[in-house]
């Protein structure tokens, strides 16, 4: 699947995302990888996965109260939002939060319903990657980061609001 | 009035570009139905019944008389030579075609307009009181703080895909001329005891299938906090508004369900992680926006003129049309003056290229150069020196714009109903005109006095049927329209909700049943009580009598 990060098409995604009948009570963890574990996986296993030497990330539904995350955060290298259809912007908001009210550094992903024209505010929201649908993806959206550049509000992206300029 | 700045401008033009990029991919196939439908709300677009609709902002509802050339020029140019002024005063041309919207985006951005969320489920543009800055007991002019919160709201990356969507609408006076009550937020300029000004503010209310008058809870906000506080509360409902139902997805549902107070909660929790963030408002900034709103330069003299008092003895006509048609103002010498769009047996909100040209010029000759579209879909010069109210009558006069009926039962709120709508249950426009032919007698209008009639085509309340005085709603019967009465709302500081009168009544006997509840309140009223006044006292049952009466 196409990945973006920093705005930039990569080759190469890192991270593996555990089956989802994986069971993490055997030995069968990969070690090293850098894993990605579904929200339910994280809370069955979430012990057996932090002991584990390689990097994790969660992804996570949006409808999740970051609070009940918010603890583990340090232990993460990669948050995934999923977005369930294009109309459903709880994403967003969970990004800014991630970012901007629990100083979440590592990579903030978008998953699922992302393609071109959400491009842009998912960046200004916080999401540094965005996994596009082989389908959907297209060298020329890559446009979509710079189709409108002036930002009346702040955001998770570090630009100030217009009237502080 | 607000002029763009060089970075206001690029960020229209680029949303031009942007939108005609997004149109170019559907038409070749490369965005879904669905995605480029909510694409193209967001832009004001909907495909409507006959052809697209294309509905452009005019943000709280302040034209200048270049922008209204500019309307009338899209009307010429791409449409049938009409606009329809709406109840959150906006415009919608009826018949773009898709093709031509970004260059009808592209002709408007060059007069600073532009029909960025002004549909969809997002921020939609700010309405506000269309008598701002002339009313005596005005807290401070609303409008520079409706456009802080356009900017803050125009294209806000967190919260462009909402539940369902939001309208803000900002007023500073004690009479409440822009239904903040029955908006998802109003904003209310007040001064706290310490005589600082500061806002009120009411969540929760909305129109719709589940009419709700919104909640208070916030009784003072200091200024610089006004961004962070709306955030919270967008922030809140983004998150917790319901998405699994479009009917309980606005955030009055989310009020209701949770409580006023535990709604509070959260957002004032919310509130005070984020109030001391880059959401403070610069002092600075407010004194520039403010900067863009100064007082017309007003003649001190005008109340010495008499050639007003000549004519309103010597013309009963005028005198009538200065009694129904304007208001007082706050500087001596001066009236505001409603352009009545509610032509004898047009549809109420329409005008055509030839008469907003005419307005335009009219304006800059009378009014320094401004035009007010209100949310009873008539327009306002705001600031009308005596001397000339008697000329610009006998222009708006020529123009069909003076007709004497503001306020009364012929200056009906009205959406487009089942002619234009893909919504629509029923037809409105056929009934409309019914009733106006029916009540065509002055004498008997004015013996009547202030009456809100505001009829709607189907549960979505486009013309706020729930709280006119009376409200009309169409619905349909078997491919019928029928039409159910309510009476008893009101969307002013005393706003309420109407109550239904009993079963829905097909469209011959609308004029009839209209009749009867006149009848009624001539009959019952006392000296001097107003037609909502009287329905609060006596309550339905007399009304419900005389008009079901036959069916006994």
């Amino acid at each position: 699947m196409p990945l973006l990060i920093n705005q930039q098409l990569v080759e190469h995604d890192s991270w593996q995302r555990a089956d989802e009948a994986a069971d993490f009570s055997s030995a069968a963890i990969p070690a090293q990888v850098d894993l990605l574990v579904s929200w339910d996986q994280w809370q069955r296993a979430r012990d057996v996965l932090l002991a584990r030497g390689g990097r994790l990330g969660v992804l996570i539904p949006n409808d999740l109260d970051l609070a009940q995350l918010a603890g583990d955060l340090p232990r993460l290298a990669l948050v995934a939002i999923d977005f369930p259809s294009f109309a459903d912007g709880r994403g967003f908001s969970l990004a800014r939060l991630l970012r901007q009210r629990y100083g979440f550094t590592g990579q903030v992903r978008a998953s699922g319903d992302v393609t071109w024209d959400r491009l842009r505010f998912m960046q200004r929201c916080g999401f540094d990657a965005m996994e596009i649908d082989a389908k959907r993806f297209t060298p020329a959206m890559l446009q979509a980061f710079s189709e409108i550049s002036v930002s009346y509000q702040g955001a998770a992206d570090g630009i100030a609001p217009l009237y502080q300029h | 009035m607000y002029q763009y700045t060089e970075q206001d401008q690029k960020l229209i033009e680029q949303r031009v570009e942007q939108f005609r990029d997004q149109t170019g991919r559907f038409l070749a196939g490369e965005i879904p139905d669905e995605e480029y439908r909510i694409l193209r709300l967001q832009n004001g677009l909907y495909i409507q019944r006959h052809a697209p609709m294309l509905r452009v902002g005019i943000n709280y509802g302040l034209l200048s008389s270049t922008q209204l050339r500019a309307l009338a020029e899209v009307s010429r140019k791409y449409d049938k030579n009409y606009a329809h002024f709406t109840t959150r005063q906006n415009v919608q041309f009826n018949w773009p075609a898709l093709e031509q919207v970004p260059d009808i985006l592209a002709d408007l951005a060059k007069v600073q307009m532009h029909a960025i969320q002004t549909s969809g489920s997002c921020i939609r543009s700010v309405s506000s009181d269309h008598l701002a800055g002339v009313v005596a007991d005005e807290v401070e002019d609303p409008r520079p703080w409706a456009e802080i919160i356009r900017q803050w709201a125009a294209l806000h990356p967190e919260f462009a895909y909402l539940p369902r969507k939001f309208k803000i609408a900002v007023t500073a006076s004690g009479q409440d001329r822009a239904a903040t009550q029955v908006h998802d937020i109003g904003v209310h300029l007040v001064k706290n005891a310490a005589g600082e000004v500061g806002f009120e503010i009411l969540v929760g209310g909305g129109l719709g299938r589940t009419p709700m008058i919104g909640s208070r809870i916030r009784a003072f906000l200091p200024q610089q906090d006004l961004l962070s506080y709306l955030e919270a509360i967008l922030r809140v409902y983004n998150l917790l508004g319901r998405r699994d139902n479009k009917y309980k997805a606005r955030i009055k549902i989310l009020v209701a369900s949770l409580g006023a107070d535990a709604f509070r909660d959260k957002v004032e929790a919310e509130w005070q992680a984020i109030r001391d963030s880059d959401l403070r408002l610069p002092q600075a900034e407010i004194d520039r926006v403010k900067g863009f709103f100064p007082q017309p330069a007003y003649d001190s003299a005008a109340a010495a003129d008499t050639s007003y008092a000549e004519k309103l003895a010597a013309e009963r006509d005028f005198a009538v049309w200065i009694e129904r048609n304007t208001v007082d103002h706050k500087i001596p010498g001066y009236r505001a003056v409603t352009l009545a769009i509610k032509d004898y047996l047009k549809a109420p909100g329409d005008l055509t290229d030839v008469q907003m040209d005419a307005v335009a010029d009219l304006a800059d000759r009378y009014n320094f150069g401004e035009v007010r579209t209100t949310h009873i879909q008539n327009m306002v010069f705001a600031h009308i020196h005596q001397a000339d109210l008697y000329p610009l009558w006998q222009a708006l006069t020529e123009l069909g714009l003076a007709r004497p009926v503001v306020g009364t039962i012929n200056d009906m709120i009205c959406c487009p109903g089942l002619d234009f709508c893909s919504l629509a249950n029923a037809e409105t426009l056929g009934v409309a005109a019914k009733v106006q032919e029916h009540f065509n007698d002055l004498d008997y209008l004015y013996d009547l006095g202030d009456i809100e009639l505001k009829m709607s085509g189907c549960i979505n309340a486009c013309a706020h049927h729930h709280v006119g005085h009376i409200g009309i709603l169409g619905v349909d019967k078997k491919g019928e329209s029928y039409y159910q009465l309510t009476l008893g709302g009101s969307a002013a500081e005393d706003a309420s909700l109407g109550k239904v009168l009993g079963k829905s009544i097909p469209q011959a006997d609308v004029p009839a049943a209209l009749e009867k509840i006149l009848a009624t309140y001539v009959e019952q009223r006392s000296e001097g009580e107003r037609f909502i006044e009287t329905v609060r006292r006596v309550g339905l049952d007399p009304f419900k009598e005389k008009v079901y009466a036959s069916a006994h």
